[in-house]
Order: C-alpha cells, then structure tokens, then sequence
C-alpha cells in the first residue's frame, strides 16, 4: 500500500483546491483516517448532520411553515447547494415553486415514505455505518431505512425496477468511499421545500473522514429531464458523542396511524 | 421498490410490495437438515445434541460465522401454536416448546384479552408495522446476518427492518424508550450468539392470532449453528405480568444458498392499501397493553 500513498495525497490535496477553497478548511486534505482491520478508511459509528438542508438545501431565512403552529416554523439557515443555485429548466423551476405552494400535504414526507438519497443522510435523524470487505451497510434511525453498498466492483443491476432508495454501488478511492445511486423513482423530494427530480436522477455521493468525529459529505446530482448541468452539495457530518447514543426508530407511519385513530389519543 | 412487472411477491398476502424473481428459490420448509425434523417439539432436542458437536465456521474475528441469508417456519406468523389449515391459515405445529404442550402460559386475564384483541384490532404487520422480536424471524421473509467485530446485523426484507446487536458490553437503553424492534444486547456464548432483549414498545403480536406480550417482558434469544445450514433459533419470554410462566419457542433458520442473492426493497408502507378499509370497517390500531 506504501507506493500508492503519495498519488492519495496528490489527489486530496488537490482536491482540497477545487473543492475546500470556498469555506477555507484544509481539514480533508491534511487528516489520515485510520483504517479498520480490512485496511479501508474507518468511516464507523453514529452520525447525523447539524444542519437546516432537512427544511431548505438552499439559503433560507427564518419562516412559518404554512398550516403548522409557528414553533414548527423553518429554522434559518445557509444552504448546501455549492453556489447556492440549482440548475433547473425553465418548466422545472414552474414545478419548484408549485411543491413549495403545496409544501404541506405534497411532500413525500408527508405521507411517511422513504426519503430517497441523499435527502435521508440530513434529516435531523442519526445514521450508523457498518464496514465489510465487499459491502458498506448505512442504517438509518428514520424508518429503519436500510441501505447496503455494495463495493464488490458489481454494477447496477440491468432490470426494469426502481428503488425509493436507489441501488448503491461503491468504491474507495484513496480515503473517500464513492457511492453511485440510480435507479430511483420519480416520488422523493430533496427537502421539504420542493426541491425536486425525475426517476432518472443519477447520484455520486463521496463519504471522506475529516477528523476524528467529522465526515464530509459530497453529493453530484445529475439529472437530464430536470436540471441544465449536474450541481454539487457539500456538508459537513458529525460523530455523536453522547455515551448512550445509538439508533432508536422513528417509524413515522406508525405515528400517522395512531393520529387517525381516536381510540390512542 | 417497485417493479414493473411483478417478480417476487410476499408470501404475506396483505403487503402489495413485490420484489424480485431472479433472486429466490424457494426453499422447503419442512425438509429436515440435519437429520432434525422441522416440527419444533423434534427439532429442539435433536439440534441441542448436534450443536454440542459441530464446530462453526468462524470469522475474521473468530467469532462463529452467522452470515448469510436465512428463512424462519412461515407458519409461525399464523399461530405461534398449533393451528388448522383453514381458508386463511395454511396451518402448522406449535413453535413452542416449553411447556411441552406447546400453548403459551397466559394468565387468565391475558388468554381472555387475546381472544378478545383478535377480533377487535387490526393485525400490526398489516399497516406494515415492524414485526418486533421475535416474529421478524418466522414472518414469511429474507434475513441477512452481518458481523463485524462489535455488532451483529440482522437486516430483515419485510418492510426494511433491522437489528443492531452490540456483542460488547453495553447497558441497555433507557426503560422509558419502548422500540418497536426492542433493544437488543448480545455475547458470544460459547459457539451460541445470546441476545438480551428489552425495552418492547409492545405494540406487535406474536402473530396474526393476537398472541402478545407486555412492555416488560424479556427475551433470551439464542442463535447456535447446528450444521453449515442450519441455525438453532431459540427465545425464551419471561413477563411476569402476563404469563404464569417462562415459555421457550425454538426453530430452525434455514439457510438461502442461491448465488448472487440480495436483500431487496420492500417499500411496504408506500404500497399498502389495506389498513384503511379496515379502519373504516371499524377495526382499531392495536395500543398495546400498559406495564
């Protein structure tokens, strides 16, 4: 492995360039994750996001959220959106707006469905990964979502199917576990403002150690029918600390259910 | 996950989720293994014999090697004891083996409760609830086992459940925090993968037949290797509120062995179609019984 070290380096540092030159940290490039007993980066543990993307992956301002109590309201925030844009067509742009019109009863979230990717990795919710030679497996505390990516060099499978969670594919490269998910259905939304795709959304998300208790999280997302040219998000995820952290559930189905039986209230 | 032609459908009838053909074989599940017959009164006592003498593959880690896909006694979803075939129920022997009669322990308040829920609640797994512990390991689905040093991971097919179990030492969560699929803490056992698992919110049944148990109840599951195929699943159910007894389902977990086999996504909420029906049919979300 010592004669492949240095092309890791060249390319983190350029990456930490291109990539890390807006908010100024050199963390990714500078910090070597420590590998686990199959020598991959060690991207184990409890994690969640600290961050308002859940609401709006754009910049947004405090506001109402319309037909909830005013301490439900949308909390501030910068966005994740690299450049703050997203790309759509001119016809998708018209679609935004009507999701966020609607917000309240069209999100998928609404109904308590899977939230696809990468909206699920920035819900307020922790997430665990588990590492195996020819697998990486995310469980998700919203939903007990489940998603096993597999880095065994397989491809997509050439089916006529979707997956309200895609079908994940992965690789190391150097110290970032690259994921390439497709085969989605049309019905996830990015947040809860709208943001929106089509059943042919193709994601690369990049998983990279930048500490001990930090990953970066980079998403591409590509999608022809929706958007002018693929764009970019980026955030930082943090380990969670408390001694008694782990998954519990959050099965928010279940919770609509007892809502509409008067009998549980 | 959706299909455009429908491949693999659930063997339970309610769930419109369907999933991949090209993936499964249909296993028998009455074919007996290692010379142990399926039924669970003769099963038991044959697979403790066999698990004193088999050696298990082991892991990395050393651990004994779990992994794999795996399939629990479908019937056991119907009725954890002996039942009929009927229209509704393929029918089968009881899961239970201790007490030997193979009948759960109620007290007699409990036996009169669930006769009663039985008609008056609508079965939790059909709004696509979690299954809990331990019927997530006979309701008709795939389950992946997945070790790494310090959890074992049981992911389950039916509606994207799982299990994190520590094999580490860690104390049980907090008793207020009531979970669907409970807590589960875990050691190796010898060659025996014994789980500890508390915290139930108990709003899931046994099976379709309104068996139940409280929110205190404690379950001992052991998970032994009898052959390379073959996993003795054992459960001991102790709760005190509700039963007379301790009582001990144990059954075997057969092994899928079909190449290229995957977990698929069974969106069960996002498909499901059932639940209103009998909402309006004036059938009620099962509550769950206090402490």
């Amino acid at each position: 492995m010592r004669w492949f070290y240095p092309a890791v380096l060249v390319a983190a540092v350029v990456a930490s360039v291109n990539v890390l030159g807006q908010t100024g940290s050199p963390a990714a490039a500078s910090y070597a994750a420590p590998k686990n007993k199959l020598g991959q980066p060690d991207l184990q543990g409890v994690w969640q996001v600290l961050n308002t993307a859940a609401w709006d992956i754009q910049d947004h301002a405090a506001q109402r959220f319309p037909g909830l109590q005013a301490r439900f309201s949308v909390p501030a925030g910068p966005g994740v959106v690299e450049g703050n844009e997203i790309p759509y067509q001119p016809w998708a742009l018209e679609q935004k707006q009507k999701n966020f019109a609607n917000r309240l009863e069209g999100d998928p979230e609404a109904k308590c469905y899977l939230p696809g990717v990468p909206r699920i990795t920035y819900m307020p919710y922790p997430f665990q990964i588990f590492q195996f030679a020819d697998r990486v497996v995310i469980l998700y505390e919203y939903l007990h979502a489940t998603r096993e990516i597999f880095t065994d060099g397989s491809r997509h499978p050439d089916l006529p199917v979707e997956f309200w969670m895609g079908d994940s594919r992965g690789r190391w490269e150097g110290d970032t576990l690259v994921v390439d998910v497709t085969l989605f259905t049309g019905e996830t939304w990015f947040d809860r403002a709208g943001n929106f795709h089509s059943p042919d959304l193709h994601v690369v998300e990049r998983y990279t150690r930048t500490g001990p208790d930090h990953l970066l999280y980079e998403v591409t997302i590509e999608d022809p029918k929706v958007f002018t040219r693929p764009w970019k998000m980026r955030m930082p995820v943090y380990r969670r600390h408390e001694p008694n952290s782990q998954l519990l559930e959050f099965e928010c189905y279940a919770y609509a259910r007892e809502e509409t039986d008067p009998s549980l209230n | 996950m959706r299909v455009k032609k429908p491949i693999r459908a659930s063997t339970e009838g309610f769930t419109l989720a369907v999933v991949l053909a090209s993936a499964i074989s249909s296993l028998s599940m009455v074919q007996a293994q290692s010379g142990c017959p399926a039924e669970s009164a003769l099963f038991h006592p044959c697979a403790l014999a066999r698990a004193a003498t088999f050696p298990p593959p082991r892991t990395l880690d050393g651990q004994p090697d779990l992994q794999g896909f795996w399939r629990g006694p479908a019937s056991g979803t119907e009725n954890i004891e002996e039942h009929p075939m009927t229209d509704d129920d393929n029918g089968g022997k009881s899961l239970i083996v201790e007490p030997s009669v193979g009948k759960v322990p109620y007290q007699p308040w409990a036996a009169a409760l669930q006769k009663e829920n039985k008609g008056r609640y609508i079965e939790p797994n059909v709004p696509c609830f979690p299954s809990g512990v331990p019927r997530s390991l006979y309701v008709p689905t795939q389950i992946e086992i997945l070790q790494t040093s310090d959890n074992v991971l049981i992911l389950f097919e039916r509606a994207h459940t799982y299990r994190i179990i520590p094999v580490v030492p860690r104390p049980h969560a907090g008793d207020r925090i009531g979970l669907w699929m409970g807590d589960s803490r875990g050691h190796w056992d010898g060659n025996t993968l014994e789980v500890d698992v508390t915290n139930h919110n108990a709003k899931t049944w046994f099976d379709q037949a309104a068996n139940f148990h409280s929110p205190g109840a404690r379950m001992v599951e052991r998970f032994t290797l009898i052959d390379p195929d073959t996993i003795h699943y054992q459960v001991r159910i102790e709760d005190a509120s509700v039963y007379t007894q301790p009582w001990t389902m144990a059954m075997p977990l057969r092994r899928n062995k079909e190449k290229g086999f995957r977990l698929l996504e069974e969106a069960c909420h996002e498909g499901e179609r059932n639940t209103d029906p009998l909402i309006r049919a004036g059938q009620k979300i099962y509550p769950g019984v206090k402490r």
